[in-house]
């Protein structure tokens, strides 16, 4: 905890050194945020909702390397959770849903974390807690997460998840792409256990022309779009279906990245309009203090 | 002599050029192949082949027959499965006889080049993480091959149809129903009212139930060549069945070339029926019997004759009275039948007058001794 302020304070300080810079006025000075690297290398899942069979086994080995409660294994075959709608929360990274399908009856889909490219949550981050690393995955750093929920918020297919049955201290929690697991070479748990491999791991320009190779072959069987290729200035995670998914299972997003990406506005922010930064800073900090003070309340 | 030479030279290279085309077709020629089916490009050669990449459904599928396939095939290949599952025991020979009624061996062995059956890991990498992505992994193979069929009927995914958990899988609170490989229970008819366009009578009555249960047919007796998709079809078809493949089913008991009234009527016809049809009544002794206990010839069950002797008989040759719960002494095993059974009815009590003094009645006196039941 003391770690986490201090990390804090030492943003605080940042954010007051590029403030004097700022009076120098150098905007690119400010781009000195957080890690957003869009490498050419950086991996994708194609999801293929034509061959998803809902089976659920990704909800629970997500759950599983993210040390969240499991259900009894075969409780994954019950299909009642199809009767609505899910996003997903702290505990489930990833939920399928099943939604009707003209061609195929009905059509289960798995959501999580798409892992923009421009991630719009990176962005809105005020403390930097929020990356986009060479992989290609948004991460986040829950030692400097302040659970001030902005990227929630700033989120386009409303993601992140607060732990809200934390009354001290409640952070984000969201699909991580499985950072650890690919850093040592494994593939994203619910990648290896699908059994009819409806998500295909890879870089994501592979991952693009393989999709569009199957939409070439099977044209009576997908959809010709690619739902990620393009919006909000593309994501990790492709989406191949029998039908459009943008305005019932996705919004409907441009392509530019999200509303004049947080990038801006924050950069900008830090660029133009350093009061109201340093004021939210302030804000922030007295808010990070007093719920600490709470906390130590409750201790007593 | 230069031009003679040129000339032999020519010669040998274009006849090595038929040669070679002529081993070529030793193996391709029989296989009445187009040469589009594998090859990509008009002049394949042995390094520039220009192979389809898994010409799903487009090759000369399996050439051997059913009887020849391998009866039941281990799973066990697929290792990030094995913590979770035990190997799956495939019934093959079951799934390739099922296949022939609908795209034979083909639906699974979808690529199958001149020579040897190709195993699935030819193609299918075990490996998730690789170069080819269009190419499913062996484990989506698999999985995409089988559940094209085993679609679930319930709202459930049915991963234990196939699977059983392992047993490091631990399930709490919940008593998991033992794995049901046998169909679930099929509701049978009473019977069936055929309509036909016979001018022999235009219904025909099936007693289902009396052929399964009276007349002890077992399923496959009728139902031999059933493919799952006859009632599991998505797509069903209802165009009438033709007379052939109904006769077909009742011919290896029935006559269904001469006597077509056995079957055929303008009315609903009536149940089989012992007394009437046979004159011996089955009420007194005989009602809860299948037919197959008296009438030994399976599916063609010819009269017998009507003396209880014809079946029930002892080793001596005598009626084994000992079904009746008395086994007869040496002296009553001699008499007739008559001689106690007056007119013999034995549904009434036995005279022991003719013989014995009016002392002597049954069932205070025994003519032999008790037993224990014995219907056979
Ligand atoms: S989907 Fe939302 S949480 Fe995920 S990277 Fe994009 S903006 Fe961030
Ligand atoms: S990539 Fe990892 S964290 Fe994300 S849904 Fe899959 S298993 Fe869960
Ligand atoms: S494991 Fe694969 S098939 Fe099963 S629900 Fe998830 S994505 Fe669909």
């Amino acid at each position: 905890m003391a770690q986490n302020r201090r990390d804090f304070l030492k943003t605080l300080a940042t954010i007051g050194v590029s403030t004097g810079a700022i009076s120098a006025v150098t905007p690119q000075v400010a781009k000195a945020g957080p890690t957003n690297i869009l490498s050419d290398n950086r991996m994708g899942v194609l999801v293929d909702a034509t061959v998803c069979i809902g089976c659920r086994k990704c909800e629970w080995a997500c759950q599983g390397a993210h040390d969240k409660v499991q259900q009894d294994f075969i409780e994954y075959e019950n299909n009642d959770v199809f009767k609505k709608a899910r996003r997903p929360d702290t505990n489930n990274l990833t939920v399928v849903n099943k939604y009707d399908s003209e061609l195929l009856g009905s059509e289960t889909i798995k959501l999580q974390c798409m892992h923009c490219d421009h991630p719009a949550c990176v962005s809105a981050c005020i403390v930097g807690a929020l990356s986009k690393e060479e992989n290609g995955s948004v991460i986040w750093d829950t030692d400097k997460c302040i659970g001030c929920r902005y990227c929630m918020v700033a989120c386009p297919f409303q993601v992140p998840a607060l732990e809200y049955y934390k009354a001290l201290d409640p952070k984000i929690v969201k699909c991580d792409f499985c950072f650890e697991r690919t850093k040592e070479g494994n593939l994203p748990a619910c990648v290896e256990i699908c059994p009819v491999e409806a998500l295909t791991y890879g870089k994501r320009e592979d991952l693009l022309i393989e999709a569009k190779k199957r939409i070439k072959n099977h044209s009576e069987k997908y959809f010709n779009y690619i739902y990620g290729e393009h919006e909000v200035g593309g994501t990790a995670w492709l989406y191949l279906s029998d039908k459009e998914l943008a305005g019932e299972v996705f919004p409907k997003l441009g392509n530019d990245p999200a509303p004049g990406v947080s990038e801006s506005i924050q950069h900008g922010l830090f660029a133009y309009f350093v009061p109201p930064v340093a004021l939210y800073a302030l804000l922030g900090g007295i808010m990070w203090l007093s719920k600490d003070k709470d906390k130590s309340e409750e201790k007593l | 002599m230069k031009i003679m030479i040129k000339f032999l030279l020519l010669v040998s290279l274009w006849s090595v050029g038929i040669f070679a085309q002529i081993n070529n077709l030793r193996t391709h020629a029989p296989m009445k192949l187009d040469c589009k089916k594998c090859h990509l490009c008009d002049t394949p050669t042995k390094a520039e082949p220009c192979l389809v990449m898994c010409p799903r459904n487009k090759i000369e599928p399996v050439r051997h027959s059913v009887e020849e396939a391998p009866v039941d095939i281990v799973i066990n290949e697929v290792d990030s499965e094995k913590d979770l599952y035990t190997p799956v025991n495939f019934s093959h020979k079951l799934h390739a006889k099922m296949s022939l009624m609908s795209g034979g061996c083909a639906i699974c062995h979808h690529y199958n080049p001149p020579g040897k059956i190709v195993k699935c890991s030819t193609c299918h990498e075990k490996n998730r993480e690789r170069e080819n992505l269009s190419i499913p992994d062996l484990k989506a193979a698999y999985h995409r091959q089988c559940m094209a069929c085993h679609t679930s009927w319930e709202e459930k995914s049915e991963c234990r149809s196939c699977h059983e958990l392992n047993d490091n899988i631990k399930i709490s609170n919940t008593i998991l129903p033992k794995l049901e490989k046998s169909h679930a229970k099929i509701k049978i008819p009473d019977k069936i009212v055929y309509q036909t366009d016979s001018d022999k009578g235009e219904l025909v009555t099936y007693f289902h139930r009396d052929h399964t249960k009276l007349f002890d047919l077992k399923c496959m007796d009728c139902h031999k060549q059933e493919n799952c998709e006859n009632c599991h079809n998505q797509k069903p078809d209802f165009s009438k069945p033709q007379p052939d493949d109904l006769h077909d089913k009742c011919s290896d008991c029935h006559d269904t070339e001469g006597k077509c009234y056995v079957c055929h009527s303008n009315v609903e016809k009536k149940p089989f029926n012992h007394p009437t049809k046979t004159g011996f009544n089955l009420s007194n002794f005989h009602s809860n019997i299948s037919c197959i206990t008296c009438h030994k010839t399976k599916n063609r069950f010819t009269g017998l004759k009507k003396e209880c002797k014809n079946c029930h008989k002892d080793n001596e040759g005598y009626f084994n009275h000992s079904i009746t719960g008395i086994m007869l002494d040496e002296t009553h095993k001699d008499l007739d039948c008559e001689d106690c059974h007056v007119k013999n009815n034995y549904m009434k009590r036995p005279t022991c007058s003719d013989c014995h003094e009016e002392d002597i009645s049954f069932p205070k006196n025994i003519p032999g001794e008790k037993v224990r039941k014995n219907h056979d």
